[in-house]
């Protein structure tokens, strides 16, 4: 296999899914593509949490689903943000900001 | 509460996630193959990237629901495929559940209502009862209990230290015209604080205040209830300021109250409510209400927040012993004697709790309602053990297939859930069906009461909570049971019962004979309760009222509510009396002051003088007459005469007064001897002449109601009589009672169109109605009884035919040994006896006990009346009998050579 890649962290999952669907409406597989070129360079996705993620986000009413026509001329299941949804992700950047910015503190301190 | 709308929509979630995972894995795969890779290959690999379809499904199915639901939810569905593969196991328990649980909560959402209710009021737990204890020295009583009068109300109403305020009331029939006909309707006058001390809002306009209260007949208003607004006025936004006519006295329409208010009594709704200052204009021929003397008002206060009940009833007495010295040196104080005195002096204040207000029809139905909650409770009591025996004699049967599972590892909480969702499953299939059998009951229920207290003041609204609590009860009994085969089922190894071939090895049967012994109890208490109260009514409708109801037709006229004065409607009373004498339809009629079988009376103590002077130990029921009374009842004079006119005559014009007396009161007060000539008199004091001449005894008919038989004295109509009270025409027709009414109403609609009627009805209908409550008793009763027979026979009968499967190959070993047909039968009837004989002496002591509850309502035999007793315990024994012996014939037809071969 290819060089080693460290695993996502803990819940950072769901938040690249609303990362993902914030730019467009997309399906599972599509959403598997966009991490996959994301794992392909940092971090390693297992794509068997996929589904599971996306049903609980949208059990939260984070996300919506429709079946619409996709670009295969497959009907797909696609998802898109709702408006909570939108609030979930700006939050969960927020809080990433100050978690990250706490850790690099604490880094800088140490220098 | 997402995931448990998810239950519901498992199916379409299901394949929704089969579509979307495999549209997924083609993508993938069609992008493998693009990249190089053979079909087979890329299929697996995109199956490997996916890590599993099967397992992707579970993970996402757990988010659906929660783990634990989702299991439950399969359980549910296996519980409901197996019950619906045993209907008739599955239609008993629902339908037993489903009885209990619908008459527990119909007879107890009618006692709350009734009984229980709180006003609909600001903090109703501050309102108290105030009642006088001891002797009022009244001279004047009208209504119904717990009566004092008006100025003693405006007294305590300045006792600011105890009280936020007291209102005083007293329910009153009325005629009223709102523009058209003049109709009765029920009135409450009130005092002007009742709007304020209770606490309630105006839903228009505004409500009586103390100002409406001052002087006698100086404010003619009055404030509609909601429902008289809405139904009776249409919702007419501009009723505030209308005039009505309240017994022809014009008087402004000044609010309306709001909509959830009723008035403070349950059984009399009124209509509208008018100040105790215009109660000269709402009642014919009344001016007491500023005499001290005259009691009609019922008074409840509300206490102060930090003023329990025991110190205001304490704190009070000091004003009320100085008030009461102040009461006897006051003009117009009766003389009494010094006894008497002394017991007005003694009097004391007597205060209760009054959250529910203050209602006549909870005084006397309160008790048949709670003797009949207690027979429904013990109806749900029983049908839950119905549901107990089945769900073991069911548990038996799957002994084997729980002994399989747990040896194939199932844990025991595992077999547990499935037992719980049994239960559920099955209470709450009879949950619902008892809350659409629970409405039906209570209209039922309803129904048997009187039915001018009832049409608008009860309605057939359930009470959730002890649906609620109902549903429960059956839930947690479907449960329990449910758990004893698993329990059970662990208890002997699992070997030997896998091993057992035909039969089981489960030993629930003892718990299933306790179950059946307890339902055979509970049901000969039942079975009592009914035969006690089916030999009440059938004793009261054998006994009758006393005279002749055939053909018999009864009605009321009130004309001093539709502006008749006195005089006139003497000369109306007359004048239609004529007209009924000479219509071709009437045998024979008479009038009355008092209208008989309404359970009221007009009453009081009486001295007789004879060679020595009496005074009656208790109340005479009293009412006046006119000649022809008892030819027209029926009714045998014993001894003396009857009145003839001239006895109608004021003593001015020759007239004597006389008195007729009934024969209870020969007996209680003349000890058999002849009591023609002597004198009595109303009242007791020594002021007291008595010189109303005894000139003939009748035979004892029946006054406020079948069930009695009282002292009664009866006096000639005066020709003068004003008819304060109004008159009750008694009418003995010939033909049918609907050709009577029909003449009667054209005689009435000729004397005065305007008049209205107060009741125009049959005497067999007005017997019937004063059995109401008896009725109820016995129906209720009698279908409680009949119901828990079912249930206990159904019981008995599963368990019989259990023991007799068990035991087949003992009965097959006995009967090749030589046993008789007989000696088969009686091994399984042994059996039941036991059972039986064991429930019948469970249920004697209960009964015992249990029946001094019931002795109030009773009549003409006594709770533990060795006959009914008997005749219940008898008709038990037959029908469990009878039950036991299609399995114990089924036993002596066991044929050995089949019984044995199952070796």
């Amino acid at each position: 296999m290819s060089s080693p890649r460290f695993p996502i962290p803990q819940g950072t999952l769901d938040m690249l899914i609303l990362q993902i669907l914030s730019l467009e409406p997309a399906h599972g597989y599509g959403i598997a593509q966009r991490l996959e070129q994301i794992s392909k360079s940092v971090v390693q996705v297992n794509q068997g949490s996929l589904y599971p993620a996306l049903h609980r986000l949208e059990q939260k009413g984070w996300l919506k689903a429709e079946w619409k026509q996709s670009e295969t001329g497959r009907e797909a299941k696609f998802y898109c943000l709702t408006l909570s949804g939108r609030k979930q992700l700006a939050t969960e950047k927020r809080s990433w900001a100050r978690l990250t910015g706490a850790v690099q503190l604490i880094f800088d301190e140490g220098n | 509460m997402k995931r448990l709308l998810n239950w519901f929509r498992l199916r379409n979630l299901e394949s929704d996630l089969d579509r979307e995972l495999k549209y997924h894995i083609e993508r993938r795969v069609s992008d493998l193959i693009l990249s190089g890779l053979p079909e087979p290959k890329a299929r697996r690999q995109a199956t490997l990237e996916l890590g599993g379809v099967t397992q992707v499904q579970e993970e996402v199915r757990d988010i659906w629901l929660t783990r634990w639901l989702r299991d439950f939810a399969y359980d549910l569905r296996f519980s409901a495929r197996s019950f619906l593969r045993s209907p008739s196991f599955t239609a008993t328990a629902v339908l037993s559940l489903a009885l209990g649980i619908g008459a527990t909560t119909a007879i107890y959402s009618l006692l709350d209502q009734v009984v229980r209710r709180a006003l609909p009021v600001h903090e109703p737990e501050r309102l108290v009862l105030i009642d006088w204890k001891g002797d009022q020295a009244t001279v004047n009583a009208f209504g119904s209990y717990n009566l004092m009068s008006y100025p003693i109300c405006r007294d305590l109403q300045v006792q600011e230290r105890f009280f936020e305020g007291v209102l005083c009331r007293a329910a009153m029939t009325i005629s009223l015209s709102t523009g058209g006909e003049h109709r009765l309707a029920a009135a409450e006058i009130v005092s002007g604080t009742y709007f304020s001390v209770l606490g309630v809002n105006p839903a228009l306009g505004r409500l009586l205040t103390v100002d409406d209260d001052q002087a006698p007949g100086a404010s003619p208003v009055v404030v509609l209830s909601y429902d008289f607004w809405k139904t009776q006025i249409g919702s007419a936004p501009d009723v505030v300021g209308r005039k009505v006519l309240v017994n022809q006295h014009p008087m402004t329409v000044v609010g309306v109250a709001a909509p959830a208010f009723r008035g403070i009594d349950v059984g009399e709704v009124p209509a509208l409510w008018i100040p105790a200052a215009m109660s000269a204009q709402a009642i014919p021929g009344f001016n007491g209400m500023l005499d001290r003397r005259t009691k009609w008002m019922q008074m409840l206060g509300r206490l102060r927040p930090d003023v329990t009940l025991a110190q205001a009833q304490a704190g009070l007495q000091p004003w009320f012993k100085a008030m009461l010295e102040e009461d006897t040196r006051r003009a117009g104080f009766p003389r009494i004697t010094a006894e008497r005195r002394q017991r007005f002096l003694a009097s004391t204040l007597e205060f209760t709790p009054a959250p529910q207000g203050h209602s006549v029809l909870r005084r006397r139905l309160s008790q048949p309602l709670w003797v009949l909650f207690a027979a429904t409770a013990v109806l749900l009591g029983l049908a839950c053990l119905n549901v107990a025996g089945l769900f073991l004699a069911r548990g038996s049967a799957r002994d084997r297939e729980i002994s399989t599972r747990l040896a194939l590892g199932a844990s025991r909480g595992r077999i547990g859930r499935q037992l719980l969702a049994d239960g559920l499953l099955l209470a709450s299939a009879g949950g619902s069906l008892g809350v659409v059998l629970a409405p039906l009951t209570m209209q039922a229920l309803i129904a048997f009461l009187p039915r001018d207290a009832a049409a608008n003041a009860l309605q057939s609204v359930i009470d959730t909570r002890l649906l609620l609590f109902a549903f429960l009860v059956s839930v947690a009994a479907g449960v329990l049971t449910g758990f004893a085969p698993a329990v059970q089922a662990g208890r002997g190894s699992l070997i030997s019962s896998l091993r057992e071939r035909g039969g089981t090895a489960f030993g629930g049967l003892r718990l299933r004979r306790i179950i059946v012994t307890a339902q055979i109890a509970f049901t000969l208490i039942l079975v009592i309760g009914a035969a006690l109260f089916v030999r009440t009514l059938a004793g009261l409708m054998a006994k009758g009222p006393g005279f002749d109801t055939s053909s018999l037709i009864s009605f009321g006229i009130h004309p001093l509510r539709n502006g008749y004065s006195p005089s006139e409607a003497t000369r109306l009373v007359r004048r239609i009396h004529d007209e009924i004498r000479a219509s071709r339809s009437t045998q024979a009629s008479a009038v009355a002051r008092i209208q008989l079988l309404t359970g009221g009376s007009w009453n009081n103590l009486m001295t007789i003088q004879t060679s020595q002077r009496i005074i009656t130990d208790r109340e005479v029921h009293l009412n006046a007459i006119s000649p022809g009374f008892f030819a027209t009842l029926g009714t045998r004079i014993v001894a003396g005469r009857h009145f003839d006119e001239r006895d109608s005559l004021p003593v001015s014009e020759g007239g004597q007064r006389v008195a007729i007396v009934n024969e209870a009161f020969v007996k209680r007060y003349f000890g058999g001897r002849n009591p023609l000539g002597a004198r009595i008199d109303y009242g007791t004091g020594p002021d007291v002449r008595p010189d109303i001449e005894v000139i003939g005894v009748v035979a004892n008919i029946s006054y406020r109601g079948v069930r009695e038989e009282r002292e009664q004295a009866y006096f000639p109509i005066g020709r003068s009589e004003g008819f304060y009270e109004g008159a009750n025409f008694y009418v003995r027709v010939h033909g049918t009672s609907e050709a009577g009414f029909q003449s009667i109403r054209t005689i009435l609609r000729n004397a005065d169109p305007a008049l209205p009627i107060n009741y125009l009805r049959t005497l067999d209908e007005q017997v019937s109605r004063s059995l109401n409550t008896e009725r109820m008793l016995a129906a209720l009763s009698g279908s409680f009884g009949t119901l828990a027979l079912l249930l206990s026979l159904v019981g008995l009968y599963g368990v019989m035919s259990f023991v007799v499967t068990q035991r087949t190959r003992e009965i097959g070993i006995r009967v090749a040994l030589g046993a008789t047909r007989f000696a088969t039968v009686w091994l399984v009837l042994r059996d039941a006896l036991v059972m039986i004989a064991a429930g019948i002496a469970i249920a004697l002591p209960c009964v015992w006990a249990l029946g001094r509850l019931i002795e109030s309502q009773l009549y003409d035999v006594k709770s533990t009346d060795p006959a009914t007793i008997a005749v219940a315990a008898l008709i038990l024994c037959t029908a469990a009998l009878g039950a036991a012996l299609i399995p114990a014939h089924r036993a002596s037809a066991v044929n050995p050579t089949d019984a044995l071969r199952f070796e």
